[in-house]
């Protein structure tokens, strides 16, 4: 049994109850000096009646006080609720909002019956529950949330219809939205008794978002305006356990023939038991590898794949696990584009004499001046900032000294926005502005010196060799020797960034090539010798040439990758402009729809897809391009929330947790059914009015 | 003026806007007058004496026609007036006279009164004297009844203001000790003295079988504690301070006084005085009436 109240903010009103304490100390300051004619009669009364006099006064300070107090406690409408208040009390008019769960994880089963057809069957219990007046809302928890009745229903046979409509999404959890949606609508409910219902298998990884949204405190805020908001959760418990693919990297490979790509797949063990599981490739319907994967319990392996293709087309495929609790994680879809020429922005200072390293990079990207793969495109350092966003997967600035503020912030926006950047540093270099800021931001490494090394040393892998060098290596050589004579020391994981890959190395210096990447999308290298006969032999070496093939196509990965977008976001894809009259896209359901096309860039975009699989964009009938959707691995880890803790993290909710397999209904009902007390409030003040007027009466009037 | 707009004249407020005392007895008097169905001048204060020849002019109705059957003579019938009514009108005027909740002092009402009585008196004929008091006697005016006595005694009552405390008990028993002819002693007061001290007084002047009637003033705030905040009281004898809630003690204040003012009425009762409690709201043809009901019984 608990005492609450619905109008929570006239509590403050409570502060009246001061008043006639206030009034009184004031008047009393103000008392008037009368003459009389004696006062031969109050002094006789004053022996006997001052004691009783001054009693009075306090009774009647203490009763108006009361009489405030009750009218302020009966404005914020105290309810009490339980066993006792249930026997003898009415049934207050409620709002209620029902935060579904509807997310892929709900699609798992327990004991053969579908978690959300549990969850489905308690919203009815729940709907069942409605009565005249009551109000309802609907949201699920489904990334990104989604409210079903967005006015609300006051018809239980409405929200059982929407009830009906919904099913098992193949999208990720948030409960962080789904509840600043619910307590937003709450906010405004009609009802100032206030129920928020949580039917949902409380995944702990669908409270990831919390803390950037600070949805521990709602968004809106409405909730925690001093109406207490019921909370009741009815956890849907199913299988913890769980395999899943939790990414695919398909890229292609280093050295190999055309069309060789390799597949690589992160697949992760979320269950408590040590698992060697199959891991099967797929490339357009047909199994074309496959491999085995030993997981440890919570612990991960790569899996890696290769295949041919043609790559003179499109191609989709998955990587597969054979079916555990959770089947819709068990499968992850990439594409693989057709090869194209790829233009490669070569940065050259301003005034580079003909033969600098620009004229290096770009013959060695291009020797014939028709290669089929890169297209160089050379600009002054000057003119980087009025280059198109976009258009360049990979820039390469050639020992540019240092860039005007339009450059640097092209060079940023293009990395944030997942291009690719290399950096050569020779003769050229501003040591003092590339270290200020740009270089520890995109890379995380500062230049110290030039340290020069006149007999020269012979450039070497560094490590164990990156994968970069696949073929490029013969145990500590490379396949054509170069000699270093001048390299930049350089310090790696400044400011606390990660620490970029080593791939090269100069005997003596330090690094010569070095990749990596500080939170943004795209990746940088960074040469850190002078591509100049001066600095080493590398334009004369017959390693250059594959050297910088593989840096900017490793450089453009992210474009070959093609794992795609997560189930709920929109999917877009980049067309040829020339093509785009309209963009028919075949479904992985077999269904279709017509993509949005949006201004700029040749971009199709189905909004919001919903299906894992691969999406199929038709011009004219004709294949021009094609998407990958998946889950959202965050989905696969089952592990679940204990109830109490959402108390913790929703503000101005006080759960209950309800189980699933019992009735729910005599816990709801009976806090419902709270007596309200205002109406005793208003006796009880209308009785210390009634008291207040007999002591207050002048005697004798 | 008509007779009837001489009425006004018996509400105090409307008295003490005029301008002198004597104006203001007359007209009270007058007012007083009108209201009567007899006249109060006639029938008791003059006496037969002797007849005398009638000579032109003399009014016919006073001819005496049972001797002008027997004597064939016209004779007028002579009257003698009758003087020995003596009069006292005792003024308190203490401070606490001085009160006055709205519209007029208990001091003003009662010198209007008194000036009221003694034009009456002096009227019927009667000699009347003054003693204006306070803890000592101010001003002693005794008894006279010719035509100079109205304007000495309502130009001292002009005179007088309440200041000082009250002694009644005192200044009745001294007043009682210089009058030693038996009359009537008329106290107006607000008696607000101690009643062990006022009684013993007036039974002084029964003990010498003088008529008493005292008109006890009183302002009506005084009797019902009309007062509606708190607030600070000052004596208005004694600059005595006291602080209380009057709405609170309101009803065992009016008891008080009811319990004061029952104490004085029956023993004024046992010793046969008349006492008339006045409010300085009452018309004066109250007072009025109830001096004109003890002079009958004086004959």
């Amino acid at each position: 049994m608990g005492l609450t109240f619905l109008n929570g903010a006239f509590l403050v009103g409570a502060l009246v109850a001061l008043l006639p304490i206030v009034i009184h100390l004031i008047s009393r300051r103000r008392v008037e000096t009368v003459d009389f004619s004696s006062l031969r009669f109050l002094k006789e009364l004053e022996r006997k009646r001052i004691r009783r006099v001054r009693l009075r006064q306090i009774l009647l300070l203490i009763i108006r006080s009361l009489i405030l107090l009750s009218v302020a406690l009966a404005l914020a409408r105290p309810t009490i609720r339980g066993p006792l208040a249930g026997a003898a009390g009415a049934r207050a008019r409620t709002s209620i909002a029902i935060v579904l769960d509807e997310s892929a994880s709900m699609g798992r089963s327990l004991d053969g019956v579908p978690l959300f057809d549990e969850a489905l069957r308690v919203c009815r219990d729940v709907s069942e529950l409605l009565d005249e007046g009551d109000q309802a809302f609907l949201v699920t928890a489904s990334d990104p949330p989604r409210d079903v009745l967005p006015d609300g229903t006051f018809s239980r046979e409405a929200l059982e219809e929407a009830l009906a409509g919904l099913g098992v999404s193949s999208s990720a959890t948030d409960y962080a939205g789904a509840f600043a949606e619910a307590t937003r609508l709450l906010g405004g409910a009609r009802n100032l008794n206030r129920e928020l219902y949580v039917v949902a298998d409380l995944q702990r990884t669908g409270w990831s978002a919390i803390a950037a949204r600070s949805v521990g405190e709602p968004a809106s805020g409405e909730a925690e305006s001093g109406e207490a908001v019921r909370g009741y959760v009815v956890p849907i418990q199913g299988p913890t356990g769980n395999l899943g693919v939790a990414s695919v990297d398909a890229g292609r490979k280093y050295g190999g023939t055309p069309g060789l790509f390799s597949i690589s797949a992160e697949v992760r063990n979320w269950g408590a038991r040590r698992v060697d599981v199959p891991v099967r490739l797929f490339v357009d319907g047909v199994q074309v590898g496959q491999t085995g994967a030993a997981l440890e319990p919570g612990g991960a392996a790569i899996a890696a794949l290769t295949t041919t293709v043609d790559e003179t087309r499109w191609h989709s495929g998955w990587v597969e696990l054979p079916p555990d609790a959770l089947e819709i994680d068990d499968r992850r879809y990439f594409v693989i584009p057709p090869a194209t020429r790829t233009e490669v922005l070569v940065v050259r200072a301003s005034g580079d004499e003909p033969r600098g390293d620009a004229y290096y990079v770009s013959r060695a990207l291009d020797p014939s001046g028709s290669s089929e793969r890169f297209s160089p495109v050379e600009v002054d350092a000057v003119s980087l900032g009025s280059q198109e966003d976009g258009r360049f997967p990979v820039a390469v600035l050639a020992d540019v000294g240092r860039l005007d503020s339009s450059g640097e912030n092209w060079i940023v926006r293009h990395v944030e926005g997942g291009g690719g950047v290399l950096l050569v540093f020779g003769s050229r270099t501003d040591l003092r502005y590339w270290n200020a800021d740009l270089l520890p931001r995109l890379v995380g490494a500062r230049l110290k010196t030039t340290i020069d090394r006149p007999s020269g040393v012979r450039l070497a892998p560094a490590g164990a060799g990156h994968p970069l060098l696949d073929g490029l290596v013969f145990g500590e050589r490379l396949i054509d020797d170069v000699t270093v004579r001048r390299g930049f020391e350089v310090e790696l994981g400044v400011d606390g960034a990660r620490r970029p890959e080593e791939v090269l190395e100069i005997p003596g210096i330090g690094p010569m090539l070095i990749l990596g990447r500080t939170g943004s999308r795209g990746e940088v290298g960074v040469v850190l010798t002078g591509i100049d006969p001066a600095w080493s032999d590398l334009p004369q070496s017959g390693f250059l040439v594959p050297l910088l093939h593989r840096l900017v196509a490793h450089l453009e990965g992210a474009r070959v990758r093609g794992e795609g977008v997560f189930v709920g976001h929109d999917l877009t894809v980049v067309l040829d402009e020339t093509a785009i009259g309209r963009v028919d896209v075949e479904l992985p359901d077999g269904g279709t729809a017509i993509a949005e096309l949006r201004p700029s860039g040749g971009r199709a975009v189905v909004a919001a897809a919903d299906t894992p699989g691969v999406y199929r964009f038709l011009v004219d009938g004709r294949e021009a391009a094609l998407g990958a959707v998946n889950v959202d691995p965050r989905e696969s880890d089952l592990a679940a929330l204990e109830p109490e803790e959402l108390g913790e993290r929703v503000v101005g909710v006080t759960f209950r947790t309800l189980d699933v397999r019992g009735p729910i209904e005599g816990e709801i009902v009976e806090a419902r059914r709270g007596r309200e007390l205002w109406r005793v409030f208003v006796y009880f003040a209308l009785a210390l009015i009634a008291v207040e007027m007999l002591l207050a009466r002048p005697r004798g009037a | 003026m008509p007779d009837e707009s001489y009425r006004r004249f018996l509400d105090p407020t409307v008295v003490s806007k005029l301008a002198t005392m004597e104006l203001r007895a007359r007209l009270v008097v007058e007012g007083f007058v009108t209201g009567l169905h007899r006249s109060p001048y006639k029938g008791f204060s003059v006496e037969f004496a002797e007849h005398r020849q009638y000579m032109p002019g003399d009014p016919l109705k006073h001819i005496d026609w049972k001797v002008y059957g027997k004597t064939d003579r016209f004779y007028i019938k002579e009257y003698e007036e009758e003087t020995n009514l003596r009069g006292h009108v005792l003024l308190d005027a203490s401070a606490s006279m001085g009160y006055a909740s709205e519209g007029i002092s208990k001091f003003e009402y009662a010198r209007y009164l008194a000036a009221a009585l003694i034009y009456l008196m002096l009227k019927q004929q009667d000699s009347v004297g003054l003693l204006v008091f306070d803890e000592v006697i101010r001003k002693f005016i005794p008894p006279r009844s010719n035509p100079r006595q109205l304007h000495l005694l309502l130009s001292e009552l002009e005179r007088a203001e309440p200041s000082a405390e009250t002694q009644i008990g005192v200044v009745l028993h001294e007043l009682a000790r210089r009058v030693r002819r038996r009359g009537l002693v008329i106290l107006i007061s607000d008696l607000l003295d101690d009643p062990e001290n006022v009684l013993p007084g007036l039974k002084h002047f029964r003990h010498l079988k003088h008529e008493v009637v005292v008109f006890h003033v009183l302002d009506p705030r005084e009797t019902r504690f009309g007062f509606d905040t708190d607030a600070t009281f000052r004596d208005m004898e004694t600059g005595e301070l006291m602080t209380t809630e009057p709405f609170s003690i309101r009803g065992d204040y009016v008891e008080a006084v009811e319990r004061w003012m029952n104490l004085l009425r029956r023993e004024c009762a046992e010793s046969r005085i008349d006492y008339m409690p006045v409010l300085t709201s009452t018309p004066y043809d109250r007072a009025l009436f109830s001096y004109l009901e003890k002079r009958k019984r004086l004959g």
